[in-house]
């Protein structure tokens, strides 16, 4: 079966990588730009696993990830944090928040499956 | 090109986005917008710009992006005020970073003290910003740290926790890397949490095993009778030993990474205490309970239907709930529906969620539709050739309908009405694939604000820059060909319209000097004006300097709008002396000839002590070009129509004979130089003089001029070619064309041919 | 517009190219005969007239349109110094690369397509300026003389000021 996972970030760039590294490793990829098309991308299609920054516009993601935790229906979705963050505050936020783990910027591809692989089955 | 090449040019184009907004965001900060969506804008752009760069490793940018990034987080939640001073240095550091960026982008490597002296600033306010307190050692800590050592902090929290929670236990006091490498025993407990978070334990497990190998034991004595069993409890923990050669406990510990501070985790060597921590009393306990071993028994289906059943009412039970530790978590877990089941390993997977009804058409390509993107990224030699097969059809379609003549008008009306249904659809897909290479001019507009503090910096001058109509879109060829001539336009305005504070003051005007530059639409063109309230131009000292240089004749009086336009001729300065801004001597005509290769023109008009105003037209499009059909000798010629001021038969026409045997063109008492095409390309003709036709010109600075060629065969539309591509240049030749009929047809170069005219004339 | 696809009988010829061989595609102008190494050559077409190009030397004869670029063309007899072509329906326009351009040559005939080998390739003799410039070497095959056209050399020159 094919993983899909949900890829969201305000950085073209990063969304790129993701769906480049993602999309070899044999993952259906879908992208949002923020929180709130995140939203809506789940509202709409079955996702295994999200992938998600935290600084976005419109909705950030640890917004995101309280309203997907609080949808109900996507209460065992496994959801990373992807950070650059240095401090561990927003990975702790992210966790409160929800989150299943996380990945740090600039992600080895390796490393970025395998944590994959570490949430979801 | 590489995956990574390709990386690389998206987030090169992303970061000049990113540069474009910050310093539209700058501009609102700077006119006293300081609320706090601005502010998380920036620091998402410089955020963005630091997370790429640190992708590819252009380590100068990362380190002062994330300096730079720290200051804004703090200006961003309050700790260090916006004030004018913070404002000015964040101006400074978008220039900073706009140059690390270009540095990156054209592989060069900036000076190591490049942007220290801000970077040093940073520190400083953020430092003052924390004041007196005891953040600041943490502050301090953030700003130096190293951008690469992200896990560090992780390992070492995990072991204090063990620490404080099993302290009783001497086997945790030993350093566990002194331990022989190999064989561990771990004992896992998860929270509740856990699974609030998604984790599951099966996928700890199955990744443990993969360490080397593993026996996994499930500790359930906690688990209570099956009529007490609370199904969102957590009842199980794991006792696991794994061997491996060089298997080390921090192996290990990055498994439960995630999991940290929601399970207790102990991994001791194995053979060590470990024996101590389980509690012997409780096996027993739970092997008494009958629920207990029912309970393994049941199939996974049946667990998963033991564990459904009672989810209806699973809320009220959770509230009954002892409150849990995690008091953070409680809120929400009761607040929405149960977190998975806990029920003994392997967990089952709920069912999926059911899908809800597709909002809209989309059935199961739904599916693969990506919902949250709404742009697509195209190479831009893919549009080309739309543009292209576009152009060719409007021409084919032009062509049809000029195939129409009375007759054929009068017998096939279901032909005529269908050929002009193709003509407005064909017009439509033009526009519309006009409009994918469309862009806001935004993203040259957003490089002069820059631009014009420097300037301001070195002149000494107080200028302000205005920019109007930056969404109004544009081909992206043009806009690509607007920057020379925006620069050289604000040097210019700066340079010489602008005039010190002093002497502003002593006019009675305002000390700081206002550019403006603006875009908007109007038909078929985009007009770019650049104005400044200035000293105008000197027009005095223009027409001066035009005859000291050979410029204009002595004895012509040109008039004032004609002495305004001088200052575009090549060669032409008026700079006093030669200062390094605009003073070169290439400038303004570097503006027209690049205006001018695009099929645009400019214009200027001055105001004495009133500033001045420079006026680009520019073509929506490069690739259709309206023209006359023309036919000189046998060859197929077209001239632009946009150039062609009028056209009429020579018998109707006034020439007269000038002394150097020459001819002119009498038109409402102007004398027009006449061209003689046929004769000018060397061209056999056999037309009656009388038959031939003059096609009236104007050039730059309405200067006009008389084609004469043999016939006029029509107007239409044509898709300009290149001779270059595979030739070189021709004199007076501008590209070709491909007709109807599959020949090539040659553009007349009408400005070209007047100054190659006269060069001959001059021989 | 007809377009004469390069033969592709010449299969039988390929087999025997060694490293030290070279594939010509030969034609004819007047007695002469001249060739061109085959991987230059992208297409050869009958003349059907070509735009003349003002303010050029006389052996450009024009452009021609191919499949959507302007594509100059050479006159080969006239860039010899010979005259003008007369071209008909029966002269023949080989569209060749230079470099990043494409370029058609007009010539007689094409006539053949010879492997040589590059040992028997000898220096243009001194004497005629023109052959010195505008040839690479000189081969003999079936006791032909064929003169190697060195394309960069004839497309040089070609602006009336140039």
């Amino acid at each position: 079966m094919t993983l899909r996972v949900l890829t969201v970030d305000d950085s073209r760039t990063i969304l790129a990588m993701l769906h480049h590294t993602l999309s070899n490793a044999g993952f259906q990829v879908l992208q949002a730009e923020d929180g709130k098309q995140g939203l809506d991308v789940l509202q709409s299609q079955e996702v295994d696993v999200v992938i998600t920054d935290i600084n976005m516009p419109v909705m950030d993601g640890i917004e995101f990830i309280k309203n997907v935790r609080a949808s109900g229906q996507y209460q065992s979705l496994p959801i990373l944090i992807l950070t650059t963050e240095t401090s561990q505050d927003k990975r702790d936020q992210g966790k409160a928040a929800g989150g299943t783990g996380w990945i740090v910027k600039p992600f080895d591809p390796d490393k970025l499956i395998s944590v994959i692989h570490r949430v979801v089955h | 090109m590489s995956d990574l090449d390709d990386f690389k040019a998206t987030y090169f184009d992303e970061c000049s986005e990113l540069l474009s907004e910050l310093e539209e965001q700058f501009a609102a900060i700077e006119a006293g917008e300081r609320d706090a969506d601005r502010l998380n804008a920036v620091f998402r752009a410089i955020h963005s710009i630091k997370g790429g760069a640190g992708a590819f490793g252009f380590s100068g940018l990362v380190g002062f992006a994330h300096a730079y990034e720290t200051l804004l987080d703090y200006v961003r939640d309050g700790r260090v005020e916006l004030t004018d001073d913070v404002v000015t240095l964040c101006i400074k550091a978008n220039d900073i970073v706009a140059d690390h960026v270009s540095a990156a982008k054209n592989g060069e490597e900036l000076p190591a003290e490049y942007g220290h002296e801000e970077k040093v600033r940073f520190d400083v306010i953020a430092r003052g910003g924390s004041g007196a307190g005891s953040e600041d050692d943490d502050m301090n800590g953030e700003i130096i740290e190293e951008f690469d050592i992200e896990f560090t902090p992780v390992r070492v929290e995990l072991k204090v926790d063990e620490a404080e929670e099993s302290g009783e236990d001497d086997a945790f006091d030993a350093p566990p890397l002194e331990a022989a490498p190999g064989s561990w025993e771990v004992r896992f407990t998860p929270f509740r949490q856990l699974y609030a978070r998604a984790n599951d334990p099966l996928l700890l497990l199955r990744e443990l095993g993969v360490l080397g190998e593993m026996s996994v034991r499930a500790v359930m004595h906690d688990v209570p009778a099956l009529g007490d069993f609370e199904p969102f409890g957590v009842y199980c923990s794991w006792e696991i030993t794994l061997s491996a050669p060089d298997l080390t406990d921090a192996a290990i510990r990055e498994v439960f990474e995630f999991v940290e501070g929601d399970c207790e985790i102990t991994i001791v060597p194995l053979g060590a205490t470990l024996s101590r921590s389980v509690a012997p009393a409780g096996m027993p306990a739970a092997a008494a309970e009958p629920g207990v071993a029912d309970l393994l028994a049941l199939t996974e289906d049946e667990v998963a239907d033991v564990a459904a059943r009672p989810a209806a009412a699973a809320a009220p039970a959770v509230e009954e709930e002892p409150a849990l530790s995690f008091a953070d978590l409680a809120d929400e877990i009761k607040a929405s529906a149960p977190p998975r089941p806990v029920a003994p390993p392997p967990a089952p997977k709920p069912v999926a969620p059911p899908k809800p009804a597709p909002s809209g058409e989309g059935g199961e390509d739904g599916g693969n539709r990506s919902v949250g993107v709404q742009s697509i990224r195209v190479d831009l030699d893919k549009v080309d050739r739309v543009v292209n097969m576009v152009g060719e059809l409007v021409i084919t379609q032009s062509m049809l309908t000029q195939q129409m003549d009375e007759t054929l008008r009068a017998r096939y009306t279901e032909l005529v009405r269908g050929l002009e249904v193709l003509a407005q659809t064909t017009r439509g897909l033009q526009d519309s694939v006009m409009a994918i290479r469309a862009q806001p001019v935004k993203s040259v507009f957003s490089r002069m604000p820059r631009l014009a503090r420097e300037l301001a910096t070195k002149t000494g001058k107080r200028i302000k820059l205005e920019t109007i109509g930056e969404n109004t879109e544009i081909d992206k060829t043009v806009i690509e060909q607007l920057s020379d001539p925006l620069t050289h336009m604000i040097r210019n305005s700066a340079d010489h319209g602008i005039e010190t504070p002093e002497k502003r003051r002593a006019m009675g005007k305002s000390e700081t000097g206002t550019i403006r530059l603006s875009a908007e639409q109007a038909g078929g063109n985009i007009l770019i004006v650049v104005e400044d309230d200035g000293a105008g131009i000197n027009r005095e000292r223009v027409l001066q300097l035009a005859r000291d240089k050979g410029i204009i004749a002595p004895d012509i009086t040109p008039t004032d709008e004609q002495i305004d336009q001088l200052i575009f001729a090549p060669g032409f300065s008026t700079a006093d002396a030669v200062s390094d801004i605009s003073g070169r001597g290439v400038g303004m005509d570097v503006v027209l000839s690049n205006i001018k290769k695009i099929g645009g023109s400019v214009h200027v008009r001055s105001w004495t002590g009133k500033g001045s105003r420079v006026t680009l037209r520019l073509p929506l499009t490069l690739a259709v070009l309206d023209v006359m059909l023309v036919k000189v000798g046998d060859s197929p010629y077209v001239v632009p129509l946009s150039s062609i001021v009028e056209t009429m038969q020579c018998s109707r026409a006034n020439f007269e004979r000038v002394p150097s045997g020459g001819q002119v063109l009498q038109v409402r008492g102007e004398y027009v130089q006449t061209i003689d095409v046929a004769q000018r390309f060397e061209l056999p003709t056999q037309t009656d003089p009388d038959d031939r036709f003059v096609v009236l010109c104007e050039t730059e600075g309405s200067q006009k001029v008389a084609l004469v060629v043999d016939d006029i065969i029509g107007q239409q539309q044509v898709v300009i070619k290149s001779l270059e591509e595979n030739f070189e240049r021709v004199d007076g030749i501008a590209g070709g064309t491909i007709l109807g009929d599959g020949n090539v047809a040659l553009i007349v170069d009408v400005q070209g041919l007047r100054a190659t005219q006269f060069h001959k004339n001059a021989a | 517009m007809e377009a004469l696809a390069i033969r592709d009988d010449m299969g039988d010829k390929t087999a025997v190219v060694g490293a030290n061989t070279l594939q010509l595609i030969a034609f004819s102008i007047g007695e002469q005969t001249y060739g061109v190494e085959i991987t230059t050559v992208r297409e050869i077409r009958a003349w059907n007239g070509a735009t003349p190009l003002p303010n050029t030397r006389e052996f450009v004869r024009g452009v021609i349109n191919l499949r959507g670029t302007i594509v100059p063309i050479f006159d080969l007899r006239a860039r010899f110094g010979d005259g003008q072509t007369s071209p008909t329906k029966n002269h023949v326009v080989v569209v060749m690369s230079v470099g990043d351009k494409w370029v058609g040559i007009l010539v007689d005939a094409v006539s053949d397509i010879l492997t040589v080998s590059r040992d028997d390739i000898h220096n243009v003799p001194e004497g005629n300026a023109i052959d010195t410039e505008l040839l690479n070497g000189i081969v003999t095959h079936d006791s032909r003389m064929v003169g190697l056209i060195d394309l960069h050399a004839v497309v040089s020159g070609a602006k009336m000021d140039g």
